[in-house]
């Protein structure tokens, strides 16, 4: 019995294999399993080759996971566009279709020699049972639950849940290529059994949702009201999700003619007192960077997602990357400290949103949160978010009798940093916000005196964001002389790794910031104080985290940047052994 | 309750002293707006002033109003975020032509398709004062500046025929040469029900031409009404815009007769409607349960 069970799927877009996906793990997420499902399309808007990799699992899964356990391909051109979203091993199991023959050899050019290699003719067998090649995938679905004992019966609630509406045809097709399958797969059963354990959760007690859905849910759960958006991939399920929902909780969404506007009309919200949002990727982020700095000098609370994407200019929208850290930080004139957050799994994306909203509203500053197009489209099968537990914090206003007592000083330079602020329609507390240098009152000023003192009280607002422990998670032993640091989608690999470095016996520590800026200088260099050599990982071309820290902290030789661009996620194994390899170098 | 507190023009004059050259259009503007609002009679701190960047976007800090001075060109996008935070605010944007058609020009047709009750004033001086005089989107063809030392070569905008042709329900133009008639207009523009435009000829001392000085101003315009123009009639308003540039026309151009209910009513009534689907705040993500 396996506790975990990585499959992967591709063929041509009118195949469905990320329908099949989705059906699978549907089921298995309703059965009480732990999963998680990416998947990965070439850039047509439709048709074109389409790929997903499932992983289901009894306990919690914390990344995508290594080498496929499974394969399933339809077609082997559609297959093979797919590298480093499907990596293969030895030790993977090959369900193909047959017309398409045997793999070619390019399997073996990537040093891949299969154990198993399982041609069934899928279409043949789709047409035989229903009549229909339309129901191809649920031949797959009937060959894997067959072969890997994923409950038919959740698979076929899924098919009907998905097919009741379209048609008694068509639901009876699926239904009898199902069983197919599943006939096929008993009557030919694999040379080494593969099934999956039971899970430990009960049916009906797992979410499942993506990084965009987590987020849209953590600022509704904040409290927001206001979001102003523009729609641009990865993101923008984001905004669709708030359309649906926000009016239920006496907000608004506003769909706005680009991206300046999406972040003028957040920021005008906020200005009248309301929490806002706003949500996009890397060249939206490139034209909210004015409106950012307005945010930053006129204070007002503010939270921008940025789900990243392969990078400059229009780069890969469909790819993760870890390339916007340098944007989210620095980007921008002006003397600008800006709190920027990344969530590293889905759950996260939940819990970091209410965070982003609670320190924009206590600091009165724009947040970024910086998630990734791996984290906000994979779906996952998780427990339920535990909420009791989560604050949520309001911007302090000016109470009646402050207003009362003295003129209001919106500014006023106080011991935190923080002033109260007031919005239109609170009586004696007009004032004006600008995006030109004010004093304590908020009046125009050009005196570089005032300036001066108004830049030190933004900067010493944000300060104690650095000693806050619940941004920073620290794995392993605190005095391993071995260590990662890791943040974002790349975080969970790193957790991984450390797992799997244990169980070969190193020892091996992680911190995973979720606060990135302002670099909490004290927790890396308590982190670094027991290290003799150590990786910073990212998925980008410069690692910027590492760059960051070069800037602001002494970082030891033997801490090395481990570091590649997008779309070639980091496996948890390959982290173990560049790690070991580092260790055997002089630090 | 106590009773309504009487607001004069006073009272929504700040005491910072403005900017402007001496005897700049916008002095005047900012005299018929105080007298607009207390016409009105919200108080100050019900009302948002909502600017972007030039020297009639300086005019929010010169209200006791909440007052916005933003970026460049992003007033519209700001002040429609403002209103639908809070629909019971009065809102009031302001702005040059070069930040509302230049730098701005995009938000302007979107401002106006949204119908949300604002009240955009443009004050139109054909020039760049804040930066010293160079090439606005309204200057006239051929005209002379330190960035068109030759001359211009471009046609200007239209902001009239601008905001007609994109359906705005209420369009104006004034100049203070004209106190009164400035100051009835504005007030008209506020109490309109949804998006309206006033388009105030707002001279610029120091660098605009001699014929579109306030003295010009006097003998040049001729006010709608002496010329029988029915403002519900949408065709022969955008027929009279047509003279934008060589006429000064004062006078509402369009009013909707019938205004359509705005942006922000409409989301009321989504609200309400939407609102008894709202799922208590610690069981949210119940609805991602799969069952």
């Amino acid at each position: 019995m396996l506790d975990d069970l990585i499959l992967g799927m591709a063929g041509a877009g009118g195949d469905g294999v990320v329908s099949a996906g989705e059906s699978l793990l549907a089921a298995a997420s309703s059965e009480g399993y732990h999963a998680l499902m990416t998947k990965s399309f070439g850039s047509q808007i439709r048709g074109g080759e389409s790929s997903c990799r499932v992983r289901l699992s009894t306990k919690k899964v914390l990344n995508p996971g290594g080498a496929l356990d499974v394969v399933v391909a339809l077609n082997w051109d559609d297959f093979f566009k797919f590298g480093a979203e499907l990596p293969l091993s030895i030790d993977t199991i090959f369900i193909y279709e047959e017309k398409a023959g045997p793999p070619p050899e390019t399997l073996k050019a990537r040093g891949v020699v299969p154990k198993e290699l399982i041609p069934v003719s899928i279409s043949e067998l789709t047409k035989k049972s229903s009549g229909t090649e339309k129901s191809k995938t649920s031949v797959v679905l009937g060959l894997l639950s067959g072969w890997f004992g994923i409950p038919a019966e959740a698979i076929s609630r899924g098919i009907k849940k998905k097919f009741g509406s379209k048609g008694e045809g068509l639901l009876e097709a699926n239904e009898k290529a199902l069983a197919a399958g599943i006939e096929y797969a008993k009557a030919h059963p694999l040379a080494s059994p593969h099934e999956l354990a039971r899970p430990k959760a009960a049916p009906g007690s797992k979410m499942l949702c993506d990084g965009n859905d987590m987020c849209a849910a953590g600022a509704l759960f904040a409290g927001v009201k206001f979001f102003g958006g523009y729609p641009i991939t990865p993101s923008t399920e984001v905004m669709q999700t708030l359309s649906k929902e926000i009016w239920k909780y006496g907000g608004t969404v506003l769909q706005c003619e680009d991206e300046i506007a999406g972040i003028g009309a957040t920021v005008g919200a906020s200005f009248a007192g309301r929490k806002s949002m706003t949500a996009t990727s890397g060249p939206g982020m490139d034209l909210k960077t004015e409106i950012l700095g307005l945010a930053t000098i006129a204070e007002l609370p503010l939270v921008v997602l940025n789900v990243q994407r392969g990078g400059p200019s229009t780069g890969l929208p469909t790819k993760p990357e870890q390339a916007d850290l340098f944007q989210a930080a620095f980007s921008g004139h002006g003397d600008v400290l800006r709190p920027v957050l990344a969530p590293t799994d889905v759950e996260d994306s939940f819990k970091t949103t209410v965070t982003a909203f609670n320190i924009a509203e206590q600091y009165q500053t724009p947040v970024i949160i910086l998630s990734d197009q791996e984290i906000a489209q994979r779906k996952e099968a998780l427990d339920l978010i535990d909420t009791t537990k989560l604050e949520v914090i309001d911007r302090r206003v000016p109470t009646a009798a402050e207003l009362a007592d003295k003129p209001y000083a919106r500014f006023a330079l106080t011991e935190s940093g923080i002033s109260p602020i007031s919005h239109p329609g609170m009586e004696k507390g007009t004032y004006l916000a600008a995006g030109i240098e004010h004093n304590e009152k908020g009046d125009p000023t050009s005196s570089g005196g005032l300036h001066a003192k108004m830049n030190e009280k933004r900067f010493k607002k944000l300060e104690p964001l650095k000693q806050r422990s619940d941004l920073f998670e620290l794995r392993g032993n605190a005095d391993a002389k071995l260590g990662f640091i890791a943040w974002g989608s790349t975080a969970g690999v790193a957790r991984e790794a450390v797992e799997l470095a244990k169980a070969d016996g190193h020892d091996v520590k992680l911190l995973i910031p979720y606060l990135l800026h302002p670099i909490a200088e004290q927790v890396y260099a308590d982190f670094f104080r027991s290290l003799t050599h150590g990786l910073v990982v990212e998925l980008s071309h410069q690692g910027q985290l590492y760059r960051m820290l070069r800037m602001f902290i002494d970082v030891p030789k033997g801490v090395r940047s481990f570091a590649r661009s997008g779309a070639n996620p980091f496996q948890p194994r390959e982290l173990v052994k560049r790690l070991i390899e580092l260790k055997g170098q002089p630090s | 309750m106590t009773a309504p507190a009487v607001f004069e023009a006073k009272h929504y004059k700040s005491e910072l002293k403005p900017i402007w050259c001496p005897g700049c259009g916008d002095f005047g503007v900012l005299q018929g707006l105080y007298r607009a609002l207390s016409a009105v009679g919200r108080p100050p701190h019900e009302v948002a002033f909502i600017s972007g960047i030039g020297c009639s976007s300086r005019i929010p800090g010169y209200t006791t109003a909440y007052g916005f001075n933003t970026v460049h060109g992003r007033s519209l996008p700001i002040a429609q975020g403002v209103k639908l935070a809070n629909p019971d605010l009065l809102v009031v944007v302001a702005g040059g032509d070069g930040d509302g058609f230049s730098i701005g020009g995009g938000h302007v047709a979107h401002a106006v398709r949204r119908n949300i009750d604002l009240t955009y004033l443009v004050m139109d001086n054909q020039v760049y004062g804040l930066t010293k005089g160079q090439l606005s989107p309204t200057s006239p063809k051929g005209l002379e500046t330190v960035t068109s030392p030759l001359g211009s070569l471009e046609d200007p905008i239209n902001p009239l025929l601008y905001m007609l042709a994109y359906g705005a329900g209420f369009v104006a133009q004034a100049t203070p040469a004209d106190m009164p008639g400035m100051t009835a207009l504005i007030e008209e523009a506020i109490r309109y029900p949804g998006f309206s435009f006033v388009n105030i000829q707002s001279p610029c001392v120091t660098f605009g031409e001699e014929d579109q000085q306030l003295k010009a101003h006097k003998t040049k315009m001729k006010t709608l009404a002496s010329l029988k123009h029915d403002s519900s009639n949408q065709l022969a308003a955008l027929d009279l815009a047509r003279a934008y540039g060589t006429e000064l026309y004062t006078g509402v151009f369009y009013r909707n007769p019938n205004p359509p209910p705005t942006y922000e009513a409409l989301v009321k009534l989504r609200q309400a409607e939407q609102s008894k689907k709202a799922r208590p705040h610690h069981q949210l993500l119940e609805a991602y349960l799969q069952k």
